[in-house]
C-alpha cells in the first residue's frame, strides 16, 4: 500500500506577516517556514499506520521552491520513505491541484492525504479539486482514519455542519485531514540520521495555465479602541453591546 | 453575468449568510437564480423574493457527484450562469471545488469584498488566516466565489419568485465508492459558524467543571460556545469547539473571550469578529490589544456579575 502526503510549506504560525515591493510580494525575511500544521497531523497518522504495518510506503510531495527541501527532509525524519518536490511556485489552488493530480496520474497511490487547508492561503480546496481531477472521492475535514484488513477500504470520521459522519470509502481516495486524527510527531535522532540517505527527487512542473493573479497585498487596520470596563460596573458593557444593536 | 446562489436553511429559515450572499448577487445582476439542497416548502420558496431571489430552481436531489454531473451542471449550462456564489460552509467546500473543475470556472475562497466585473474580475480575499488580504484579478468571465461572513449587510427586496425545474440528464451513474454509515449530531443547538454571539473560554478556567457558568452565560445571550486549543486538547471541551489557526474560523457579531491569553494562533480564528470582549485577570494579556471592550478581573467573579447584569 502506498500513501502520499501532500505538504504545504508555510510561514510559522507566529510569523509577522508583511509585504515588500510595493506590497506586491510577501516579505520572507526572517520568516521561519514549517510544514503546514494540518499536514503534520496527516503525516503523523500515516506514520502510525506504518508502525502497525511496515509494508506501507509513505511518500511526501510538495509543490514549491528549493527552500522547502529542509522541510521535506524533516518529513523523512518523522517517518516518510521518500520525498518529491515539484519545482514551481504554488500560485493558487487549481494550479497546485493540477500539479498534484498530474503527478499521481504517473505515480498511483492508494491514499492521498493533505491538510484540510494550508495556513497561508486557506483555500481548503486542493484536496477536493485533486479528487475531482483524478475522478476519485475526496473527503474533508477528516478527523479519524483506519484501514480495513484487506487494505482496499478505509473507515473515516468527517466533520459535517453540526455533526460527525462515519463513512466507508473504497480506495483510492483523497482526504483533507485535521486534528484529532493523530498527535503531532517530532523527529528523533535516528530518524534525522536516516533521513539523510532517503531519496528526495525534484521534478519539473507540469504544464498548467493559471487564471488567478495575486496583484497586491494589504494588512487589516489595527484595532486601537479598547474600552476598559470595571467589573463592578458591568452594566456599562451590557448597555454598550445593546447600543451597537447586537 | 448570470448569477446563481447556493442557499442554506436552518429549520426552514434562510440563514443570514445566505441572505448576505443574495444581496451580494443582486449587486452583480438583479436576475438572481437560487438553489438549495434541502427540500423546502412552497410558501418558503415564495418568501425568498424578499431576500432577493428572482428564479428558484426546484431541486429534488442530493448534491453528490452523480447528481452534480447529471442535474446541476446541465442546469447551470442551460441557464448560461457564469457566476456562482456560495456562503462559506463545510459542505459547500466540496460542491464549489467540483463545480470549478467540471465547469472550468476559476474558484476563489474567502472572498472579502465586492467584485468588479470588467474584462477581468477583481476582488479581495483574506489570506494568512485573516492576518492579511490579497487583491486578486481573475482572467476569466466566469467565476465561483465563496464569501466570508459579514462582508455585506443583507437587504430586502420586493420580488416575486419564478419557479423552474432542474434539468435531469439520465447519464450512466458512477459507481458509488463512498458509503455513509452514520451521522451523529453534535450537542448544542447553535452552530458555531452561524452564531451571532460566541462565548469562548480558555485555560484560565482551570477545569471542565467550570464551564457551567460559560454555558449559562451563553444560554442567556443565545450564543454558541467555543474554546482555545489547549482546552480541547485536554479533553475539557469537544474538539469541534476549538477555534483558531488549527480549529474553526468564526466571525460572529460579538466574541467574548474568557481566560484566553490571545495567542496569535488563537486570534487567527476570531480576528474577523465584529466586536471582541476580553475578560482576563492579567492586564498584560495580549488579547486586550485586539479587543473592543476589556474587563480586567477574575473570571470566577466577573462571569456571575455579567450574568446578573443581563437578567
Ligand atoms: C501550530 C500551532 C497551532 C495552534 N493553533 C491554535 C488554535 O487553533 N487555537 C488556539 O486557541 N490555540 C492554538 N495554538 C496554541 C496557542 O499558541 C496557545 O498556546 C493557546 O491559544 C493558549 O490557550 P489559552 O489562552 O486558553 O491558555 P493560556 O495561554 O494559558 O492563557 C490562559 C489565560 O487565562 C488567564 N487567566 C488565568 N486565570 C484566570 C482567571 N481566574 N480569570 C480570568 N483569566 C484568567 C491568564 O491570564 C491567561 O491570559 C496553536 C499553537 C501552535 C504552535
Amino acid at each position: 500500500m502506498n500513501i502520499l502526503i501532500c505538504i504545504s510549506c508555510v510561514p510559522d504560525t507566529t510569523s509577522t506577516i508583511s509585504f515588500v515591493n510595493d506590497d506586491k510580494k510577501f516579505n520572507s525575511d526572517g520568516v521561519q517556514y514549517i510544514i503546514g500544521p494540518y499536514e503534520d497531523y496527516a503525516l503523523a497518522r500515516a506514520v502510525e499506520l506504518k508502525e502497525k504495518d511496515n509494508s506501507i510506503n509513505i511518500s511526501v510531495l510538495n509543490v514549491g521552491l528549493e527552500r522547502n527541501d529542509p522541510l521535506l527532509r524533516k518529513a523523512l525524519a518523522i517517518g516518510a520513505d521518500d520525498a518529491y518536490r515539484i519545482d514551481v511556485f504554488p500560485n493558487d489552488s487549481l494550479f497546485v491541484a493540477h500539479q498534484i493530480s498530474s503527478f499521481i496520474n504517473e505515480n498511483p497511490f492508494d491514499i492521498i492525504l493533505m491538510g484540510k487547508e494550508s495556513i497561508d492561503f486557506n483555500s481548503s480546496q486542493v484536496h477536493h479539486i485533486t479528487g475531482s481531477l483524478l475522478g476519485i472521492p475526496s473527503l474533508s475535514p477528516v478527523t479519524q482514519l483506519d484501514l480495513n484488513s484487506n487494505k482496499n477500504k478505509i473507515l473515516i470520521k468527517k466533520e459535517i455542519d453540526n455533526g460527525i459522519e462515519t463513512l466507508e470509502v473504497v480506495l483510492p481516495a483523497v482526504l483533507g485531514c485535521q486534528e484529532p486524527i493523530a498527535e503531532w510527531k517530532i523527529p528523533n535522532m535516528r530518524g534525522i540520521m536516516n533521513a539523510r540517505t532517503k531519496p528526495l527527487k525534484v521534478i519539473d512542473q507540469f504544464e498548467c495555465f493559471s487564471k488567478i493573479n495575486y496583484k497586491k497585498y494589504s494588512l487589516p487596520e489595527k484595532k486601537d479602541n479598547l474600552l476598559i470596563i470595571d467589573e463592578n460596573n458591568i452594566n456599562e458593557l451590557v448597555v454598550a453591546l445593546k447600543l451597537k444593536n447586537l | 453575468m448570470s448569477v446563481l446562489v447556493f442557499l442554506e436553511f436552518n429549520n426552514n429559515e434562510l440563514k443570514e449568510t445566505s441572505k448576505q450572499a443574495l444581496t451580494y448577487a443582486n449587486d452583480i445582476n438583479e436576475n438572481v437564480y437560487a438553489i438549495s439542497e434541502l427540500k423546502i416548502s412552497n410558501d418558503v420558496v415564495e418568501s425568498l423574493g424578499k431576500f432577493g431571489v428572482s428564479i428558484f430552481l426546484i431541486n429534488t436531489v442530493d448534491f453528490n457527484e452523480n447528481n452534480i454531473l447529471k442535474c446541476i451542471i446541465p442546469t447551470i449550462e442551460e441557464f448560461k450562469i457564469n457566476c456562482i456564489i456560495f456562503p462559506k460552509t463545510n459542505s459547500f467546500s466540496y460542491l464549489s471545488s467540483i463545480l470549478s473543475t467540471k465547469l472550468n470556472f476559476p474558484l476563489i475562497n474567502n472572498v472579502n469584498s465586492v467584485a468588479r466585473f470588467e474584462n477581468k474580475i477583481c476582488l479581495k480575499s483574506t489570506i494568512f488566516s485573516g492576518k492579511a488580504e490579497a487583491d486578486i484579478e481573475i482572467d476569466s468571465n466566469s467565476c465561483i466565489l465563496v464569501l466570508n461572513k459579514n462582508i455585506i449587510n443583507s437587504t430586502s427586496y420586493k420580488k416575486s419568485v419564478i419557479i423552474k425545474n432542474l434539468i435531469n440528464k439520465n447519464d450512466n451513474s458512477l459507481s458509488n465508492n463512498v458509503v455513509s454509515l452514520k451521522k451523529e449530531k453534535l450537542e448544542g443547538d447553535i452552530l458555531l459558524n452561524d452564531a451571532d454571539i460566541v462565548v469562548s473560554a480558555g485555560r484560565g478556567l482551570k477545569g471542565p467543571e467550570n464551564w457551567k457558568m460559560i454555558e449559562k452565560l451563553a444560554k442567556i445571550l443565545n450564543a454558541g460556545t467555543a474554546c482555545s486549543k489547549p482546552v480541547s486538547d485536554a479533553g475539557w471541551r469537544p474538539h469541534h469547539e476549538h477555534v483558531g489557526q488549527t480549529g474553526l474560523k468564526i466571525s460572529p457579531n460579538i466574541y467574548i473571550a474568557v481566560g484566553i491569553s490571545g495567542a496569535i494562533q488563537h486570534l487567527a480564528g476570531v480576528n474577523s469578529s465584529k466586536i471582541i470582549v476580553v475578560i482576563n485577570n492579567d492586564p498584560e494579556a495580549p488579547f486586550f490589544k485586539h479587543a473592543d471592550y476589556g474587563i480586567i478581573g477574575d473570571a470566577f467573579d466577573v462571569i456571575p456579575k455579567f450574568i446578573d447584569a443581563l437578567k
